[in-house]
């Protein structure tokens, strides 16, 4: 496993936290909507397979049906993977910078992705209108598509919101680097991205393993 | 400018993005799109670039990846850990350095059913590392068989990061997954033969434990049923084409899910699992269509054919520039995490290794095992991380004392592989004709 995925930030009364704090629900309800598609797709999956070897009867429209929920999980958590920092970068540099430098090496980084994403929430946006107008349906079991192509431009959406907020965040810091960070991911060093896999392993499952019996 | 330049001043403005710090799915989609701008122009350029992240984020194959990531976060619950190591030590801990061959088994086993490295080393650590210690194993030794049994998770299917090569270069994602299961089991052995040569030399660093009864072995087979089901569901479905990869991964995770549910796992844990699940997916996602928008430029832009023309015309042997490409993911590896390392290199270096004569499948795995060597060597090493966030009581040091035989072991594994290619491309090659 791989990615920094834990949450990281300060939290303090002021408007910027109180918004940090209200955007993690919206991501973290979508992130939750992902993961429930994808126990959906492992309950699909498995009686689809059984059912077409076994019994001649496969999950309705059952490859229609996982490309157009995929979107679920494909874009739904990317601005809760965002908020923690989660998705893969190259520290190198970053990790030997401080103060000031740091922060505006950051807000670099949070303007770049802003410039994109603000391109491709707009494309994103245009697909899923061209799909309403034109009715597109897939080519097997003719299902509507826009529904899936509408998940897009809503992850996009809170994602800009989420980098928006972080530019907040870094600009703050730039300003003054003595600040506490409020809503921006913070670096985890290798020890601590131990501990969080070691979590992600065991769960809330803390007991020891007791010598096995001879 | 013609679109070579405009190819190279991009592939510089894109190294020079992911070194300040930038996630790399937005440098790639970012310098992907002003590349592809430059050459077609805005409406042409953006258009085309706007249309990937959901045409490629939505297609099939690419769903067998949550499944695999699921299987890995749910096996520790499924309780199969102990009693697959229990049998381990029982059939093994007869020879020299026993417990530590009985443990790369155990791992091998265990990765057989989850395809998460750092997740193979915390099981193990808890579960294995106790009992080589109370025989009186050396810490260095016990740990360092974990962190390094923890690797053969990426090669023995299911493997997230082979289905993220077999995407990205565009091969059979079933092909590659069946690839990887003799290298996977190769790789074992050589570990344990190197365990078995180091214990011979020097009982003290683990003896072996003897006092099994044939009686006491053919009791512990049934406890390692519920694993080797997940084996066979896994492998043989995809060996045998009846299910695709996403299929074969509902049904394995399925299995591991009901299992885990048999074990008392609750609803906070399977939540936990899902919701990290979730991100890891997208994370994946995100970068997979990041680095594909960057594709689509190098293709307009030619680059990576110009560069596999230059490759090919180096007046080396191919196995030379091959060994250099892999001294380049070495270093690499040492700065950056596998899956963005091979996303972000794989676009270039591909079509160079192709053009060279090597075999697609073999390539993958080759590369998927220089990954799982960063795994376990500084400065990054997150295995061993992991083994020493398990077990404080192991200094990191140790443990990357430890690992030093085993990193020897993966440049002899190396060695077989780029001296007998057939070990990687024999069964995948008979799967083709049977199938």
């Amino acid at each position: 496993m791989v990615g920094n995925a834990t949450e990281n930030t300060y939290q303090d009364d002021s408007l910027l936290s109180k918004l940090d704090q209200a955007l993690t629900k919206i991501e973290d309800l979508l992130a939750f909507i992902g993961a429930l598609v994808i126990l959906g797709l492992m309950i699909a999956g498995t009686f689809n397979a059984i059912g077409r070897k076994f019994f001649d009867t496969p999950v309705w429209g059952y490859i229609d049906l996982v490309g157009l929920f995929m979107v679920a999980f494909s874009f739904l958590a990317i601005a809760a993977m965002q908020r923690v920092g989660g998705h893969i970068r190259m520290e190198l540099l970053v990790r030997r910078l401080s103060g000031r430098t740091l922060w505006a090496v950051e807000l670099i980084g949070v303007l770049v992705a802003l410039s994109i994403m603000f391109v491709l929430i707009y494309y994103s946006s245009t697909a899923l209108v061209r799909s309403i107008e034109l009715g597109d349906t897939t080519i097997d079991r003719e299902i509507t598509i826009w529904p899936s192509k509408m998940w897009v431009p809503i992850a996009f959406g809170v994602l800009i919101a989420r980098l928006v907020l972080q530019t907040w965040g870094y600009l703050r810091l730039v300003a003054n680097p003595d600040l506490t960070p409020i809503a921006v991911p913070l670096m985890h060093s290798e020890a601590e991205l131990a501990d969080k896999e070691i979590h992600d392993t065991f769960g809330d499952d803390e007991t020891e393993v007791h010598a096995l019996k001879d | 400018m013609d679109e070579f330049q405009i190819g190279l001043i991009g592939s510089g403005l894109l190294i020079f993005l992911v070194l300040i710090g930038v996630r790399v799915f937005y440098a790639c989609a970012l310098v992907g799109l002003l590349g592809m701008v430059s050459i077609v122009g805005w409406t042409g350029g953006a258009g085309n670039v706007g249309m990937i992240p959901y045409a490629k984020g939505t297609i099939y194959s690419l769903s067998v990846l949550p499944m695999f990531i699921l299987i890995g976060f749910l096996a520790y619950h499924a309780g199969m850990t102990e009693k697959l190591f229990d049998a381990a030590r029982k059939w093994f801990g007869w020879v020299p350095g026993g417990l530590a061959v009985g443990t790369v088994f155990a791992t091998a086993g265990f990765a057989a059913v989850s395809g998460a490295s750092t997740a193979t080393a915390a099981v193990f650590s808890r579960v294995a590392i106790p009992e080589m210690l109370k025989y009186g194993y050396q810490p260095r030794l016990a740990a360092g068989v974990v962190a390094a049994g923890g690797t053969l998770a990426s090669l023995i299917p299911p493997s997230a990061i082979l289905v993220i090569y077999a995407i990205i270069v565009e091969e059979s994602i079933g092909r590659l997954l069946v690839a990887g299961f003799i290298p996977g089991i190769v790789s074992a052995i050589i570990y344990a033969l190197l365990i078995i040569f180091m214990a011979w030399r020097n009982p003290e660093l683990g003896p072996p434990v003897k006092g099994f009864s044939w009686g006491d072995r053919i009791k512990s087979v049934p406890g390692t049923f519920p694993v080797l089901f997940v084996i066979f569901v896994i492998f043989f479905s995809m060996y045998t084409g009846t299910t695709t990869p996403t299929e074969a991964g509902a049904m394995g995770s399925f299995v591991v899910f009901i299992m885990a549910l048999w074990s008392g796992m609750k609803w906070n844990t399977l939540k936990g699992a899902l919701m990290e699940t979730a991100r890891l997916t997208v994370m994946i996602f995100s970068l997979v269509w990041g680095v594909l928008i960057f594709v689509r430029f190098m293709g307009f832009a030619e680059l990576p054919a110009v560069f596999a023309e230059w490759v090919v015309a180096l007046p080396f042997p191919p196995v030379v520039t091959m060994i250099c490409i892999l001294m380049f993911y070495v270093i690499l590896g040492m700065f950056m995490d596998a899956i963005g390392m091979l996303l972000l290199t794989l676009p270039v270096v591909y079509p160079a290794v192709i053009g060279l004569g090597y075999d697609p499948i073999w390539f993958g795995i080759i590369v998927v095992k220089m990954c799982e060597v960063c795994l376990i060597t500084p400065p990054i090493g997150l295995n061993c991380y992991v083994v020493a966030g398990v077990r404080p009581d192991i200094p990191l040091q140790e443990v990357f004392k430890g690992i030093g035989p085993f990193f020897i072991a993966d440049l002899i594994t190396l060695g077989v592989f780029l001296a007998w290619p057939e070990v990687i491309t024999w069964l995948p090659d008979l799967m083709i004709k049977k199938f």
